[in-house]
């Protein structure tokens, strides 16, 4: 490796320099305070680190390919972890009241999901998603108060370590069709190897599919998800749901466009059926759920779902990378924004996510009931918002490739959606008699940036589409 | 030919050692039977051409890990009580479901693979070879697999020293790991 290949791992490198120091740091002196202004500095100096290797765009070793795209999500990501870093502060204690592990461990998650973003071969996608994964178990099981967050990662750590099994065993069938392993070797022999062994091939592409859409929770393979969220500690939730996800399925849109499988009938069709089940599934089981967390658990699933229209629909429209971009930034925002007031609002009582405890919120702190309100108008996809442009794009990017039926699945799961958005507002809107004020300002200025955010990308996303459209 | 013969010796012999591994109440008894199993996987490497891969399974799988798992095992002190636990949690009603689904996928996976033509083995992969590719190309994996050990570490101890914090002040910790 030379010295530009260096540059263009900045953000790796900043984030691995963080997990560095903070085990100098606690090993010296075990300080909360210290520890989380380090792990700040250093998802800060990660951000501009990914601004940084924008000029170094190139790919390093066979591993990871460095590109705007990539370090457009890097950035995103790491955006996200900021937030759950600041939600974190003070929303749940831990074993012995100190969690500087906690913040060593989100470090470590980042990085494994930068990584995850960046790679392009299949060794590093499978050591980044473990990365990820392994940091996320012991961050689920932190908190002391509680057997559901225990119960939450016990669930976590075995589904999850099937279907990394399963994965690790696809890219197996496929490295014996193919004798590849990086995505564009795979995709270039794919094809040859179709011919001469097409049940491996399909075997290990469905394998594949089997793992990633497990991380990405598409039913049917949402079972672990509800209760996941739940279980887990609110900002640790935020971070599964915004940088796990978003990760993930951005190596999976790599995969899809680098091996170029958008030729391969049988693959479109198998996600054509992962997408509507998620979509309406999704949508039908989130109507009713009482706790808010299981609640935005069903509609990840759903959302999800309308992700991978996107996918299915590449080659049919050319603004389909643009809307993978739009729609996944919108979507990790929007959940952002969401999460935050409920981690805020439950702190780390099990029993305050359910969705009557957000009644009177309105009267109790505006800013982050006004938030809250926000956030769950994106997820309905109401004018304004980024969740309606990001829909547009979707629903836009469908008809151009007349994928009909798919179309009528999201207009169907949208309609579902609103009702239960709704509710949530409504219930925020309820007086309760004994509605005492709160303020707490780190919550409220994080609230208040995710929903100008929010509703700058909705209300005047020009800019934001032509820099999407530049990557 | 006998390297054919060798090979279904040793398949029958994780197979078996497999299945005998899941089917044991006695957590010892399945930790012994797996051991074998990975015995048995570390002679198909060798005789598909890769000793270090082989000598690498029987030191740190079946040598460290296993035996680490062996000891902690033993330090929990199941006994009986855990024997007749575990055959109460597998009866047949639990498992007969989900074995048949298996069976029906392992069937379907056994006729993909036997209907795949190409190249089964393409020489000896030796030390040097891999030494080579672990820090040429796959330098990067190598240090992501440090910092994945790391992530594991941290988890282990924080979750692990719950129990040791909380085992001189009450019996309750001190019960949670009897049991």
């Amino acid at each position: 490796m030379n010295g530009s290949q260096m540059q263009a791992l900045m953000p790796i490198l900043m984030l691995s320099l963080t997990a560095i120091v903070l085990m100098i740091q606690a090993s010296i002196k075990r300080d909360e305070k210290a520890t989380w202004i380090i792990t700040v500095v250093g998802i800060l100096l990660a951000l501009w680190g990914a601004g940084y290797a924008r000029d170094f765009s190139q790919p390093v070793t066979i591993l990871l390919q460095v590109d705007n795209w990539g370090l457009f999500f890097t950035a995103l990501v790491l955006l996200a972890s900021l937030v759950t870093v600041v939600l974190s502060q003070d929303s749940f204690s831990s074993e012995g009241g100190s969690k500087e592990e906690y913040y060593l461990l989100l470090v470590l998650s980042a990085l494994g999901a930068v990584i995850l973003i960046q790679s392009s071969h299949m060794a590093s996608l499978l050591l980044g998603m473990e990365l990820m994964g392994v940091a996320l178990y012991a961050m689920i099981a932190f908190p002391k108060k509680g057997l559901l967050p225990l119960e939450a990662a016990v669930k976590y750590l075995v589904l999850s370590g099937c279907a990394s099994a399963i994965l690790l065993f696809g890219f197996a069938l496929l490295y014996a069709a193919t004798g590849e392993l990086s995505y564009k070797g795979i995709g270039e022999k794919a094809a040859l190897a179709y011919i001469s062994n097409p049940l491996l091939v399909m075997a290990g592409t469905a394998m594949v599919t089997a793992g990633i859409a497990f991380k990405l929770s598409l039913v049917p393979f949402h079972m672990w998800t509800p209760d996941v969220y739940q279980g887990a500690p609110t900002p640790v939730t935020g971070f599964l749901a915004t940088v796990s996800k978003g990760a993930v399925f951005v190596a999976l849109a790599r995969i899809y466009m680098d091996a170029e499988l958008h030729q391969y009938e049988s693959l479109i069709l198998a996600l054509s059926v992962l997408a509507a089940f998620s979509m309406l599934i999704g949508n039908l089981l989130a109507l009713l759920q009482e706790d808010i967390k299981r609640l935005l658990a069903y509609s990840s699933i759903a959302h999800f779902g309308y992700l991978l229209i996107v996918l299915i629909a590449l080659t049919g429209s050319e603004m389909a990378s643009e809307a993978v971009t739009f729609y996944l930034a919108a979507y990790i925002l929007t959940t952002l924004g969401a999460f935050t007031v409920i981690a805020r609002v439950s702190r780390e009582d099990q029993q305050k996510s359910q969705i009557s405890e957000f009644e009177g919120l309105f009267w109790r702190n505006k800013i982050q009931a006004t938030a809250l309100t926000i956030a769950m108008l994106s997820f309905a996809g109401i004018p304004l918002t980024a969740g309606f442009m990001a829909k547009f794009f979707v629903i836009n990017v469908a008809i151009q490739g007349s994928h009909w039926f798919l179309l009528s699945a999201l207009v169907i799961g949208s309609a579902i959606g609103i009702y239960y958005y709704l509710r949530i507002i409504f219930s925020m809107s309820k007086t309760s008699g004994n509605d005492i004020g709160f303020r707490d300002r780190s919550g409220d200025i994080t609230a208040l940036l995710l929903t100008v955010l929010i509703l700058m990308l909705g209300s005047w996303p020009q800019p934001f589409i032509a820099f999407a459209g530049g990557l | 030919m006998l390297e054919i013969i060798l090979f279904y010796i040793a398949a029958t012999v994780a197979l078996v050692s497999t299945i005998l591994a899941m089917t044991r109440a006695n957590a010892i008894h399945a930790l012994i039977y797996l051991i074998v199993s990975l015995l048995a996987v570390a002679v198909i490497f060798y005789l598909i051409g890769a000793p270090f891969v082989a000598a690498l399974e029987i030191v740190i799988y079946a040598g460290a890990i296993m035996v680490l798992f062996v000891f902690v095992i033993m330090m929990l002190n199941l006994g009986a009580k855990g024997d007749a636990r575990e055959k109460t949690w597998m009866r047949p009603s639990v498992w007969v479901g989900p074995a048949l689904l298996t069976i029906v996928l392992f069937a379907e996976l056994l006729y993909v693979i036997s209907s795949a033509e190409g190249p089964v083995s393409t020489g000896v992969v030796g030390a040097k070879q891999v030494g080579l590719s672990l820090f040429g190309p796959y330098v990067l994996a190598v240090e992501i697999a440090s910092m994945l050990l790391l992530a594991g570490l941290v988890g282990s101890f924080h979750l692990g020293r719950r129990y040791l914090d909380r085992a001189p002040s009450s019996e309750l910790g001190h019960q949670q790991e009897g049991e």
